[in-house]
């Protein structure tokens, strides 16, 4: 980027650029804290998604026992069971993690499933129950980093156009300022010299 | 030498039991791939009457349940309805197990204070009880219709109230109305001359409850005080201590100390499944109703002939809606053979 005949050049302007330019360093350097942040935060999450594959197969079991279940007690049956069990209780709530809004699941109440008579049922529900909590879990750590990936994607956006463009940019213009500055000041010395000269030619 | 009576009930029951499908039917029906099959084996039975009245476009597995509840419950009270004195009384209070069941479906809603509809329970008509099911299903909650059952057999229920309470679990109810059912049968019974073989069958259905109902207790974490209470007080060939001593076994032990017992073939099953809890319903079923099987050839002209047929009437009921569930639920045939009751 060309900066020169965009800025006025004068002490003031320099100092104001320099400021700038430290400003938007630093604002650099938290946006890398930021993405870095971001970044180790997602990770964590991503531990919990790979967890899916296990949870998949844990699906097919607690599927097997409730399939089981409804064999043994007919659909009437498995609903008459089902029916004494006191539901699981679950809030969101919004969590900021630097600046950006992810849910948060907190289980209130546990299924209850002590009233279930039945043996059969009783397993299919211990199987779901126990299975509920990490469905939850990774539901949340999803949406998690559906929502940190689209922060992290405009922080890296932020960061490189700091980076690439706004700081090279603002360099160029105090070296332009300096120089301008610099051919000034060597100006004003040569002219004082040659005054100086005049001066004594004319004695 | 049986009265005339028992001779006319056992007799008439020797013909209903042609009536009951037979056992290669029953594999046929297992076996079939479409719920439009298994009407049309259906069709050349005694469930062809229901079965036509809805459309065929309507049946599915729920319609079929109901269907097959109902021929149950009409073929235990025919059998109630030609029995005289002492024995109708009997068979009256063997078929109060379909009202025992009803009675556990409308406490384990209203403890989950859940609504509940009489087209939830199963089909029973007013003359076959007295207990009014309509006014149950709308009670409020657990007390208002424990307290509609004061007038009932059951009523002594009111006494288990605190413990439901304090436990908070419908347990307590179900495994008293249990108690209620099995004390009522065995107190009938003693009235009856020579009923050995009725005692059999409804002994050993006692013991694999009390056994069920061990196991079942064995996974929550209910004091063994309190559970050796809930258990039925009438040990067959399960002596007292037995029970007792199950009670406070772990499952494996209690599973081993039961190989000790006559019921050393459901204690093996267990032992070899992968989870023995839930499928003790299956296996413990299986053994009863093997040995009802077993009865029709040894009770030939006795009362438990008729106590034999009632029980595979139940068997043949839960067995049709365990294959159209099963159909239902796309469960692979070996899984469905490994749950077939018969």
């Amino acid at each position: 980027m060309s900066a020169s005949g965009r800025a006025a050049v004068s002490r003031g302007v320099l100092l104001r650029l320099r400021e700038q330019l430290e400003f938007t360093k630093k604002g650099q350097e938290l946006l890398k804290m930021k993405r870095d942040h971001l970044a180790s935060e997602t990770n964590k999450l991503l531990s919990k998604v790979a967890a899916r594959e296990r949870l998949d197969s844990r699906l097919m079991k607690a599927y097997e026992c409730l399939k089981a279940a409804y064999l043994t007690l007919g659909y009437s049956g498995l609903e008459s069971q089902a029916s004494t069990v006191e539901k699981m209780d679950v809030r969101v709530r919004p969590k900021s993690i630097m600046g950006v809004i992810v849910p948060e699941v907190v289980i209130e109440k546990e299924a209850e499933t002590s009233s279930l008579s039945s043996p059969s049922a009783y397993q299919a529900a211990s199987e779901l129950t126990g299975l509920m909590r990490e469905l939850i879990e990774l539901a949340e750590a999803e949406s998690r980093i559906e929502s940190i990936a689209y922060e992290l994607m405009m922080t890296n956006r932020k960061v490189n156009a700091l980076e690439r463009v706004l700081i090279p940019g603002l360099m160029e213009l105090i070296k332009y300022v300096e120089g301008r500055l610099e051919e000034e000041s060597l100006e004003e010395f040569f002219r004082a010299k040659r005054v100086k000269q005049v001066i004594r030619g004319s004695e | 030498m049986s009265s005339p009576s028992i001779i006319y009930l056992v007799t008439r029951t020797h013909g209903r039991r042609t009536h009951l499908l037979p056992h290669e039917s029953l594999k046929a029906i297992s076996r079939s791939r479409s719920l439009p099959e298994i009407v049309d084996h259906l069709l050349r039975s005694d469930y062809a009457v229901n079965i036509s009245r809805i459309p065929s476009e309507e049946l599915d597995s729920v319609r079929l349940e109901k269907i097959f509840s109902e021929m149950l419950v009409e073929r235990l009270f025919t059998v109630t309805k030609d029995a005289r004195g002492g024995v109708k009384e009997f068979l009256e209070a063997y078929s109060a197990r379909i009202e025992v069941e009803n009675l556990k479906r409308i406490l384990r809603a209203k403890h989950a204070q859940e609504e509940i509809e009489e087209d939830d329970l199963i089909p029973l008509r007013r003359e076959h009880t007295l207990v009014n099911f309509q006014a149950l299903t709308k009670a409020e909650n657990v007390e208002e219709a424990v307290s509609l059952l004061r007038e009932t057999v059951y009523a002594s229920i009111t006494n288990k109230l605190d413990s439901y309470r304090r436990l908070g679990s419908s347990i307590v109810l179900e495994s008293y109305l249990d108690n209620v059912y099995f004390n009522r049968l065995w107190e009938g019974m003693e009235r009856l001359p020579g009923v050995t073989g009725v005692r059999r069958l409804v002994g050993e259905e006692v013991d694999l409850r009390n056994i069920l109902l061990i196991l079942t207790l064995k996974r929550r974490e209910i004091p063994s005080r309190l559970a050796e209470e809930m258990a039925i007080p009438i040990f067959y060939r399960l002596s007292r201590n037995v029970v007792k001593s199950l009670f406070q076994k772990e499952l494996i032990d209690a599973l081993e100390a039961l190989s000790g017992t006559v019921y050393r073939p459901v204690a093996q099953e267990l032992l070899k499944s992968r989870e023995p809890t839930s499928s003790i319903e299956t296996v413990a079923s299986k053994h009863l109703y093997n040995d009802a099987s077993s009865a029709l050839n040894d009770m030939f002209l006795e009362l438990g002939y008729v106590i034999a047929y009632m029980l595979l009437c139940e068997r043949e009921a839960r067995s049709l809606t365990t294959v159209t569930t099963a159909l239902d639920l796309g469960v692979p045939e070996a899984s469905l053979q490994e749950r077939l009751l018969f």
